[in-house]
């Protein structure tokens, strides 16, 4: 803005160094903790920057209960998306050809479980995945996920369905076609941005995802989040080894979250950052 | 042409109702679950027997001191942080709005806290905060300062706590202002400075007015979020010392999956959903009306 001077660039800059102090402080000495050895670790007074050594990396990915606890993870993610995905297309795809009274109850329906706590759901979800045999197992966390991943899914693709100009759908189906194939040959190939992005948030939701892996999970299907609160009670005050394993945790979002930048406000908006 | 239009709108139902009722499945059953559970004294080492005791369990919630003071660690865990993260989040937002000169790269980058494992970032201040080998006793040191344990008194741990949900919360605001600031008007803002108005009137008068709709939404979005901090206070103090960090939910949680008493745990859990939507009610209706008119 041309007519910003003075006032207004001090108040912009010191805002934002500010800010940006205070984001990378504990960033900064996560990765600094990650690379130190534990003798490093404990020095009186502690150092901030040290040589960086990859050995705490290595132990960790000697770590067979952490490393698998990270496939269970993707593992749960990937089901997660693939499910969620299959579900969704086609509804966000009706939702935002129809019109009235069903589809903003059906809207206001999916936006009131953002509302919800996860707590409301774990107990009745506890008790009868107990009785089926399904606990400890990833498929409850891939169904558990999709109570969130739905509602954000379909928010955010109905958006980019309602973009599509309707004259683009209406010639095809002077041609003939019936709404099914006008959806699978027009309508997801030119959302295809759109999908992969909502996909990317669906996996980077149920990478994320504590509260339910914490109860459904003891040993077999333990996710990250999970394996890490255990890995830390086990490795008492080996800092360096928690810090590596957090860092382990946080790349795939972190990548996924920079391919995606572009579309994260909308995914923001539906609900992408529910914990 | 207006029939056919409304039999392509119902081919569309085949659509959606198969999604509607797995989606209805997987969340109403357990949340009227939760609620019929609320009305037992469960038991989960014999289902059996596990007697129906009416409002019971609700009785003894007001006379459970525990529960009393998670009600308070809640509500100062949903106003203190969401006070701070719109107050902070405005002004990051407002800052990155006047697009400075060298730090563009900071819009991509002030995203970070908020795509985050929660975990994370509950094991991320916690490297910080370990007394002798953390982050805040080095720039102790470095200050001069004495070292300080936050985690054996409440309100250094609530100051943690509260630290953490700030740093998580921030983006979210100043995502959803900067989003809606780009939006004003540059006209408005044009005929302000001809008549001589200054950065900070401009802003005052300008600028607040037309986005307190925006800024409602936003806090309403924070306060049902605040306390999914859940992980974060499981990774930074589990919830002491002594309760002083422990809001509602955590607390449900312990109960439930410490103590086992599923039936007390839902009880507490229907009336944590309760709080929620009371305290969120009063302002969704006013974004309701707001959007209508």
């Amino acid at each position: 803005m041309a007519i910003t001077k003075g006032q207004g660039r001090s108040f912009s800059y010191a805002v934002i160094l500010g800010y940006l102090v205070f984001l990378s402080l504990p960033i900064f000495w996560l990765i600094s903790t990650s690379i130190k050895d534990p003798l490093e670790a404990f020095a009186i007074p502690p150092k901030l920057l040290v040589w960086p050594k990859l050995s705490n990396f290595l132990e960790v990915f000697a770590n067979k209960a952490f490393m698998l606890s990270l496939l269970n993870s993707l593992l749960v993610a990937l089901g997660t998306v693939a499910c969620t995905m299959v579900v969704s297309v086609p509804a966000a795809y009706g939702l935002a050809r129809l019109k009235g009274v069903f589809k903003n109850s059906v809207l206001s329906w999916l936006l009131l479980t953002r509302a919800a706590p996860g707590m409301i759901y774990v107990i009745p979800y506890f008790l009868v995945f107990g009785r089926l045999g399904l606990d400890d197992t990833r498929i409850s966390l891939v169904i558990m996920n999709m109570i969130y991943t739905i509602p954000l899914v379909i928010w955010m693709l109905l958006t980019f369905f309602e973009e599509i100009p309707i004259s683009v759908e209406e010639s095809a189906r002077v041609d003939g076609a019936s709404n099914l194939q006008i959806m699978t040959r027009i309508a997801i190939p030119i959302v295809m941005p759109g999908l992969a992005s909502s996909a990317i948030l669906a996996f980077i939701f149920s990478w994320n995802e504590f509260l339910f892996a914490l109860v459904m999970t003891k040993k077999v299907a333990t996710t990250a989040p999970v394996s890490i609160v255990n890995f830390m009670a086990y490795e008492g005050t080996n800092w360096n080894h928690v810090a590596v394993g957090g860092i382990l945790i946080l790349l795939p979002v972190l990548l996924f979250s920079v391919a995606i930048r572009k579309y994260l406000i909308r995914g923001m908006a539906a609900g992408a950052v529910k914990g | 042409m207006r029939n056919q239009g409304l039999i392509i709108n119902k081919g569309y139902l085949k659509f959606v109702l198969p999604t509607y009722l797995l989606f209805l499945l997987l969340t109403i059953v357990p949340v009227f679950g939760t609620m019929g559970l609320s009305l037992f004294q469960f038991d989960i080492a014999l289902p059996s027997d596990s007697p129906f005791v009416g409002l019971e369990n609700y009785l003894d919630l007001l006379e459970d001191d525990e529960f009393i003071n998670s009600v308070k660690v809640m509500c100062l865990l949903i106003f203190i942080p969401v006070l701070l993260q719109a107050v902070l989040g405005s002004a990051l937002a407002l800052a990155l709005h006047e697009k400075p000169k060298g730090l563009g790269w900071v819009r991509s980058l002030f995203l970070i806290p908020a795509v985050l494992p929660p975990i994370v970032i509950g094991l991320i201040w916690k490297l910080f905060f370990i007394p002798e080998s953390g982050g805040m006793a080095y720039f102790a040191h470095w200050l001069g300062l004495p070292a300080v344990d936050m985690f054996s008194d409440p309100i250094p741990a609530l100051i943690m706590v509260i630290t953490a949900s700030v740093w998580a919360g921030i983006p979210f605001v100043t995502l959803m202002l900067l989003a809606n600031l780009e939006t004003l008007p540059a006209s408005y803002y044009e005929a302000a400075a001809i008549d001589g108005a200054g950065w900070w009137q401009r802003h005052y008068h300008i600028t607040w007015p037309l986005m307190i709709p925006i800024v409602k939404t936003v806090t309403i979005f924070r306060v049902l979020e605040a306390l999914a901090i859940f992980p974060v206070i499981f990774i930074l103090t589990g919830g002491g010392p002594a309760g002083a960090t422990e809001p509602i939910n955590f607390f449900a949680y312990r109960v439930g999956f410490d103590y086992l008493l599923l039936g007390y745990a839902s009880a507490i859990i229907v009336v944590f959903f309760c709080i929620l939507f009371m305290i969120c009610l009063p302002l969704m209706l006013r974004v309701f009306a707001d959007r209508r008119n």
